[in-house]
């Protein structure tokens, strides 16, 4: 199960992580640059996955990061770092997802200049397989997949996201959205429940 | 515990969510029932079936994520430059050296003191680009709505511009010195507006972003309406683009704007900004456009402004071709 980039899920900031946000705080970009760089694999992740697009992605980082650029000097450790960002970059990620509920309309494929292709083989996947049956398989389940993932409100899917892909505990999932450990549990269940009933006999 | 409330707690259970005593009771409970253990085992496998969902970023995209970034930081966003500093420190330092053995060592040793008189200069400069900025000749009336905030610990950056060293044995050095300043005010105030119009050129599109968006408010007055359109036509930043299309949106029925909007909606290559400009253009229709809609549904490449274009054009009884 994943862990987050700092290996600080729901713990006080390191003592090299609390020094470079103090240097950062006081003007250093090498600091800031280097607590960046120490934390922005998992916030890209978690908005690809989220998200499903390249551009939204790129999008949520830029703001989140700028977001906290401008705001490190207010952070006064009085919560874990990670899930200060945390809260920035869940609650961007969480109107973008809102606004896609509203608009619905992200399609599964996008136009390209070889004709359309699946948004999900845009991107690199962790294990590919040289067989064609089992390609096809996974290609339909990847299909199903983001069918259950689409019956979600965009809070369960966070929790989701979070709790499975980012390897977070809910007690930090609920405090990061500004909720309750046993209302993330609610929501991991209901999300679980969801895909069951989508995915039925793939699983 | 009945299987009802066991299935509630499978979820948790894989994912390791349950207290001991949880664990050890639907460990118990699914040990003799068949059902449950099902239960357990297809959500084993649904966890299985999406850790094949995961995605990887691309190296490059993780890259280029950095780099618009720090680009982004660099290009507007104010920060200490730590070279800048190194410099700034070395320079004063030498300074202070090579004057430690001259007779006038007592009246200028120590670093606090030489950055007096350059402090002295350094405030001399913002004078005259805040008078280029601010009106200083405002009534006092306007002075409570705008205040100007310079600490004197604010960092100074500065640059050696020059060394030109003179016959007499000594040298003349060239500074360039930037100071932060932060400026107060109301959005209606004249001199606040003339600032956030600079800002809406600056080279950093978050702060482009910003100041069009405070802008939008304040679109009634004629030098604002006409940044707003010259952003709208030549901001390389569409999110820049469809702030300042928001902005315009109760000016859509001015014949400029309208003649920017025309011109808009055949040149960007922004899909949402196309489809704003439509929207703009229909809320107050005119007979010009009839004929350039017509000739945009036949070039144009994305389906949905297509389609808006076609719907626009029905809404106006006009045919989506052209005859």
């Amino acid at each position: 199960m994943a862990q987050d980039a700092a290996g600080t899920v729901g713990a006080r900031v390191s003592p090299q992580v609390d020094s470079l946000i103090r240097a950062a705080q006081a003007g250093d970009q090498d600091a800031f640059e280097q607590l960046v760089r120490t934390y922005d694999q998992s916030v890209l992740r978690l908005a690809i996955n989220l998200l499903r697009s390249t551009e939204d992605a790129r999008d949520v980082y830029q703001e989140a990061f700028l977001k906290v650029y401008r705001n490190l000097h207010a952070f006064r450790f009085d919560c874990s770092f990670h899930t200060w960002l945390y809260r920035i970059v869940t609650n961007i990620c969480l109107d973008q997802l809102r606004k896609r509920k509203v608009r619905k309309e992200e399609s599964p494929t996008i136009e390209t200049q070889d004709g359309p292709i699946d948004r999900m083989d845009t991107f690199q996947e962790e294990a590919a397989h040289a067989d064609p049956e089992r390609s096809l398989w996974n290609r339909q389940l990847k299909q199903r997949i983001e069918t259950a993932l689409e019956d979600l409100t965009p809070r369960e899917r966070m929790v989701f996201e979070l709790r499975h892909y980012q390897g977070l505990r809910l007690r930090n999932i609920g405090e990061l959205l500004g909720t309750t450990e046993e209302a993330a549990k609610n929501c991991l269940f209901r999300a679980t429940q969801k895909m069951r009933a989508v995915l039925g006999d793939f699983t | 515990m009945n299987c009802d409330s066991i299935l509630r707690l499978i979820p948790l259970y894989y994912y390791g969510e349950l207290t001991p005593d949880e664990e050890e009771r639907v460990e118990e409970h699914t040990h003799g029932c068949p059902a449950c253990t099902r239960e357990m085992a297809q959500q084993r496998a649904l966890a299985a079936a999406l850790d094949k969902r995961q995605v990887v970023a691309a190296p490059m995209l993780l890259e280029d994520c950095r780099s618009d970034l720090m680009a982004a930081i660099q290009g507007g966003a104010p920060h200490v430059d730590p070279s800048a500093k190194r410099a700034w420190r070395l320079f004063l330092d030498a300074m202070a050296a090579s004057l430690s053995g001259a007779p006038l060592s007592g009246m200028l040793s120590g670093i606090a003191r030489l950055r007096q008189p350059l402090g002295a200069l350094a405030l001399l400069a913002i004078g005259f680009f805040a008078a280029r900025l601010i009106n200083t000749a405002a009534p006092s009336a306007t002075g409570a709505l705008l205040s100007s905030v310079t600490s004197p610990t604010d960092d100074v950056y500065s640059t050696v511009r020059s060394v030109q060293p003179d016959n007499s044995g000594g040298v003349a050095i060239s500074l360039d010195e930037t100071r932060r300043k932060v400026v107060k005010g109301r959005m209606d105030n004249a001199n606040i507006q003339r600032l956030l119009l600079a800002a809406a050129h600056e080279d950093n599109p978050a702060v482009r972003v910003e100041s069009v968006d405070l802008l939008r408010s304040q679109s009634g007055s004629t030098e604002v309406r006409d940044a707003l359109l010259n952003v709208l036509s030549a901001d390389s930043n569409a999110g820049v683009r469809l702030k300042a299309l928001e902005g315009l949106k109760p000016l859509a029925g001015d014949s400029e704007v309208r003649k920017t909007l025309r011109r808009v909606l055949l040149a960007d290559d922004n899909v949402a900004v196309r489809m704003l400009v439509i929207d703009l253009l229909v809320a107050n229709r005119d007979d010009n456009m009839v004929g350039m809609m017509q000739g945009l549904v036949q070039q144009e490449n994305n389906n949905s402004v297509r389609l808006k274009l076609e719907k626009a054009l029905r809404d106006m009884n006009a045919s989506p071709g052209r005859f």
